[in-house]
């Protein structure tokens, strides 16, 4: 088995920190979060920029190649609702170290961002929702097939996506937490790799308890099947969890200090 | 090989007409991965669809039976690359080579070491299980060796591409089950016809993997599916990757079409040199042949290809045990020291090594101690004062020995006190706690 | 359908490490296959292979060894010389059997004086081995490792009970190589690295010993260990398991029944150089196939005949 895979979400458009350096080409900060994120295991590192209708394209460009050349080629997942600006994000994309991943398409309106994906052999998490929360794994389900079919129709090899259930948060949807789980596990078993935004889990949760909630979901969830999900890497709860799950899990060899690397 | 939900989904229409009672195909797929649900429930899944789940259910490497009764052999049914990820199942063949060109002397000589080499080892009989022989154009001479070896008992490999030569042969031992390696691309029509009427495993050869790919399709085309895959090649690394290649391709490509077994004539690779053959031998226990050919057996090369392919195709869920008895060492007297330890195969070797490393003569008592280390067995209840009590009492030692001392592992020290009791008459010695210290303890002790 | 090759890429790669300096340099790993798998990827450098030699004259090798060697096994410096003239091997291992304090407890000083003058002698890249004593075989390696600073040789073997002191003077202070010594225990192996690497060991100046056992003796694990370690560094991109292996064969198999037994013993059995000889080739053989780089054997005639195989297995 393949190790637990990390995408790095820190470096994302809600942190006003961020959110400055991008507007300003400022890349002090951005760099500092990407590698703090690769330090601490990241495999890949999300690049949220935000809606970006103006300058996208341009945002997207100088990101990409700004943490690629600072950063050894660490392969990036390109997270905008602008189509354009993933495409010229991946016109710019150094796959030495990986393909890039599209975040993401869904079985509503951004379903097409499959076939972008399939036309710039890119990686694509897939989102079983269309319009807000699935409401059964019935529904879930059938929003998997229909992403599925599509990318098999545009000629990708299944292995590319990343297919995300939804993760719900705890704290007021308590109840469907374990059919989250469920999702995981029918993807996982169709031979589906699977992957999630995990801190959703446990929004307005206290601080405190904020890493709790994510490492004992996370490692439920590895259980379940999970083969990567996007969280922060410099959580050290979170990468314990993830470090004795792949262990249990077979996925690296044990040695004392496992914990340790 | 079991399939995921996407292999299966992918051969479903994918029309979601919920007519096999699930709301989509996908849900259905995963049903059937999980053997929940039969394919048929979907009446739109195609023949060809059908056809190809059951092949791919089937298992990657067909089992060949070869020789009958108490010489029948298995070959091939692996189902793993690599041993700790399951086990080998069974076990590579041995075979020595005769050829119609030999002279008398050099098949009575081989024929004389086949017998000579002969013996057990862990509980295992060693001995050559089969006879290879090679058809080189004289055919009353091919006949007459044939004949020499039918009271070996051995199964019977024929190499022979020449098809109404290999008629005459395979009539004079066709009730064996023996192996004809002799099929290829020039004669396989015929060659099939005369495995299949005779109840023969057929041995196909081709240069190339690509080439002996063919051939096996063309087989199996014909319907034969008793078949065995020549891998050697023109090289000893051609051999390798051909060898490495149908087997990978049989288990992880779950493609039936290489899933037979091999056979590999490292006798030829090696060209005379005997070392060379025993490596070459050695690499081909571990690297996927199922049928070693060897010029010869002796001792010399016996002794180590015999005991790597015992520890390759022992089962990594079950220890290997040697039997409980009293072994002895340097022709010991009535005056040597007893040793104790257990029967954990890798255990008894350490030890057993160290005190033919020592030199000194000495006995060694192994107790049925369950087939587990010397922690786990005391712990688990396996080695305690009575055990060794009754193994002693049971050995004869006592009558033997004029002075009586028995040396317990070093980490078992604990036992020494009820032992003494248990035993009266003995001095009761506690030895090293590693295998390592023996020589010396041995050495020093008087 | 035509044949469909299952390619098998991974994304791993064996470190490259170099022993010996000059013209007999050798480098073992620097592949991304398994072993001889030339039809999948890049093989990096052959395997090597490397005879045995000891500080003192042995007392427990085979008659038939002794006559091939006669006077030079009195003096190592001589013997070590014999070998690289007469079998070149691609490197030479000096076992320092006589530092044991069980034998001949020789002095670290003597044997100091031994290992100058054996690399002295000599220009094939030098692998020196210890006596089994961990505590007598840091100090030896520590010593060793200055004195034969600038010739590059390896150090057999760092153990959990004294990599610091094996490490931090032969890899740091003098800048030799090391191997980090596991018996056949997967999790220790890893573990050894990891330390070594703590302590400021670089990855490419260290290989990995896994332990020995001869064929028949527990074979299967010694096997699998190294296939789930090479799988794990391949496979696994595991960084911490990608270091060459080194198998020193000999070192086990003339010390088992098989190569030992006299022909008075086991007159069926025939003679006992040549059941040694055989016993080393097939375990080398089946190191070698199970992901050794490099591999240590005693007879002269093994070494040719295993130098024979790996050139057979990359023709
Ligand atoms: S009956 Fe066949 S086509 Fe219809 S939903 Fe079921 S699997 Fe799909």
């Amino acid at each position: 088995m393949q190790k637990f895979m990390i995408i790095g979400e820190r470096i994302h458009c809600i942190s006003p920190v961020i959110r400055k350096a991008l507007e300003e080409r400022d890349p002090e900060p951005i760099l500092k979060r990407a590698k703090e994120q690769i330090a601490a295991g990241a495999a890949y590192l999300d690049v949220n920029i935000g809606p970006a209708e103006k300058d996208g394209e341009e945002i997207m460009q100088w990101v990409v190649q700004l943490i690629q050349s600072e950063c050894d080629n660490i392969p990036l997942a390109l997270d905008t609702a602008n189509k354009k600006a993933i495409e010229a994000g991946i016109k710019v994309y150094n796959r030495s170290k990986g393909k890039p991943i599209i975040n993401s398409a869904d079985a509503g309106d951004r379903i097409d961002n499959i076939n972008l994906a399939a036309a710039n052999d890119a990686m694509c998490i897939a989102l079983c929702a269309k319009e807000g929360i699935p409401r059964d794994n019935d529904e879930r389900m059938m929003y998997c097939q229909q992403m599925l079919e599509r990318a098999m129709e545009a000629g990708m090899d299944p292995e590319d996506l990343l297919f995300d259930p939804l993760f719900l948060v705890i704290k007021g949807m308590q109840e469907k937490q374990v059919e989250v789980l469920e999702a995981i596990k029918m993807m996982s078993e169709m031979g589906l790799k699977t992957t999630g935004g995990l801190s959703n889990v446990s929004n307005g949760a206290p601080k405190h308890l904020r890493p709790v909630l994510d490492a004992y979901t996370l490692a439920m969830a590895m259980m379940c099947g999970l083969t990567s999900a996007i969280a922060n890497p410099c959580d050290p709860k979170l990468q314990e969890a993830v470090k004795t799950c792949d262990i249990i899990l077979g996925n690296t060899l044990y040695a004392d200090s496992y914990l340790e690397l | 090989m079991a399939l995921t939900g996407l292999d299966i989904f992918k051969l479903t229409p994918r029309k979601n007409c919920k007519e096999c009672g699930f709301p989509t195909c996908m849900a259905f797929a995963m049903k059937v991965a999980s053997g929940a649900v039969e394919i048929e429930k979907c009446p739109h899944i195609s023949d060809e669809a059908k056809a190809k789940l059951s092949e791919a259910t089937a298992p990657p490497m067909r089992t060949i039976k070869v020789g009958t009764g108490d010489y029948e052999k298995a070959l091939g049914g692996e189902t793993v690359l690599f041993r700790h990820e399951k086990t080998f199942v069974n076990r590579n063949l041995f075979a020595v080579q005769f050829a119609d060109q030999m002279t008398d002397d050099e098949v009575s000589g081989k024929i004389a070491n086949l017998k000579k080499v002969d013996y057990e080892r862990i509980g295992e009989q060693m001995h050559v299980e089969a006879v290879a022989v090679k058809y080189t154009g004289n055919k009353e001479r091919y006949l007459d060796v044939i004949k020499q070896l039918k009271d070996l008992n051995k199964v019977f490999i024929l190499v022979c591409d020449d098809a109404a030569v290999a008629a005459e042969a395979v009539a004079l031992v066709k009730e064996t089950k023996p192996v004809l390696v002799g099929a290829n691309a020039g004669n396989l029509d015929e060659m099939v016809k005369l495995a299949k009427d005779n109840g023969v495993v057929l041995g196909l050869s081709a240069d190339t993997v690509e080439d002996l790919y063919a051939l096996a399709e063309k087989a199996q085309g014909l319907d034969y599916k008793e078949l065995v895959l020549n891998t050697t090649g023109e090289n000893i690394a051609k051999t390798f990757e051909k060898t490495i290649e149908v087997r990978r391709t049989a288990l992880e490509g779950k493609d039936r079409t290489f899933g037979y077994p091999s056979i590999v004539f490292v006798n030829d690779l090696a060209k005379d040199n005997a070392y060379l053959q025993t490596a070459l031998a050695a690499t081909f226990i571990l690297k996927y042949g199922s049928i070693i050919v060897l010029d010869d057996i002796e001792y010399a090369n016996a002794l180590p290809l015999f005991a790597l392919r015992q520890n390759i195709f022992t089962d990594p869920q079950k220890p290997m045990r040697v039997e409980p008895k009293v072994y002895e060492f340097a022709n010991p007297d009535a005056e040597s020291p007893v040793l104790l330890t257990v029967d954990f195969a890798l255990t008894y070797f350490v030890v057993s090594g160290e005190i033919e490393r020592a030199k000194v003569p000495a006995y060694l008592a192994v107790p049925d101690a369950g087939g587990l280390s010397v922690l786990t067995s005391w712990a688990a209840g396996k080695l305690g004062a009575s055990v060794i009590r009754d193994m002693i009492k049971n050995s004869g030692l006592e009558e033997k020995l004029t002075r009586k001392r028995l040396v317990l592992p070093g980490k078992v020290a604990v036992l020494k006190g009820e032992v003494e009791e248990e035993l009266p008459g003995w001095e009761i010695i506690v030895g090293p706690e590693e295998a390592m210290q023996i020589p010396k303890f041995l050495r020093e002790l008087n | 359908m035509a044949y469909t090759k299952v390619a098998k890429k991974y994304s791993g790669k064996i470190n490259e490490v170099t022993l010996g300096t000059g013209d007999k340099a050798i480098t073992i790993g620097g592949r991304n296959v398994l072993p001889f798998h030339h039809f999948d990827g890049e093989i990096g450098h052959p395997p090597k292979v490397g005879i045995e030699i000891t500080d003192i004259v042995p007392d427990d090798w085979n008659n038939a060894l002794k006559n091939l060697y006669g006077d030079v096994m009195g003096d190592a410096a001589k013997w070590a010389k014999y070998v690289e003239d007469n079998y070149a091997p691609d490197f030479i291992c000096l076992h320092f059997v006589g530092a044991s304090p069980d034998g001949a407890n020789k002095s670290v000083e003597e044997c100091v004086e031994v290992a100058k003058q054996v690399a002295a002698a000599i220009t094939t890249p030098l692998v020196v081995a210890g006596c089994k004593n961990d505590e007598k075989d840091g100090e030896l390696f520590a010593a060793v490792a200055e004195a034969l600073q600038g010739k590059n040789i390896l150090i057999l073997a760092a153990k959990e009970e004294n990599y610091k002191t094996v490490g931090a003077a032969g890899a740091l202070a003098y800048q030799q190589k090391v191997a980090a010594e596991s018996s056949v225990d997967i999790n220790l192996a890893k573990q050894l690295n990891i330390l070594m690497n703590q302590l400021g060991v670089k990855a490419e100046d260290m290989v990995m010993h896994l332990g020995v056992a001869a064929a028949g003796y527990g074979f299967e694990y010694l096997s699998s260990t190294m296939d789930r370690v090479v799988l794990a560094a391949l496979g696994q991109n595991d960084t911490t398991l990608q270091m060459p292996i080194i198998t020193p064969v000999s070192f086990e198999t003339w010390g088992v029944k098989e190569a030992v037994a006299t022909e008075a013993d086991e007159p069926e059995w025939g003679s006992a150089e040549e059941r040694g000889i055989h016993m080393e080739v097939a375990t080398a053989a089946a190191c070698l196939v199970s992901g050794a780089d490099a591999v240590i054997v005693r007879h002269p005639k093994s070494l040719q005949t295993v130098k024979s195989l790996i050139e057979g297995l990359l023709e």
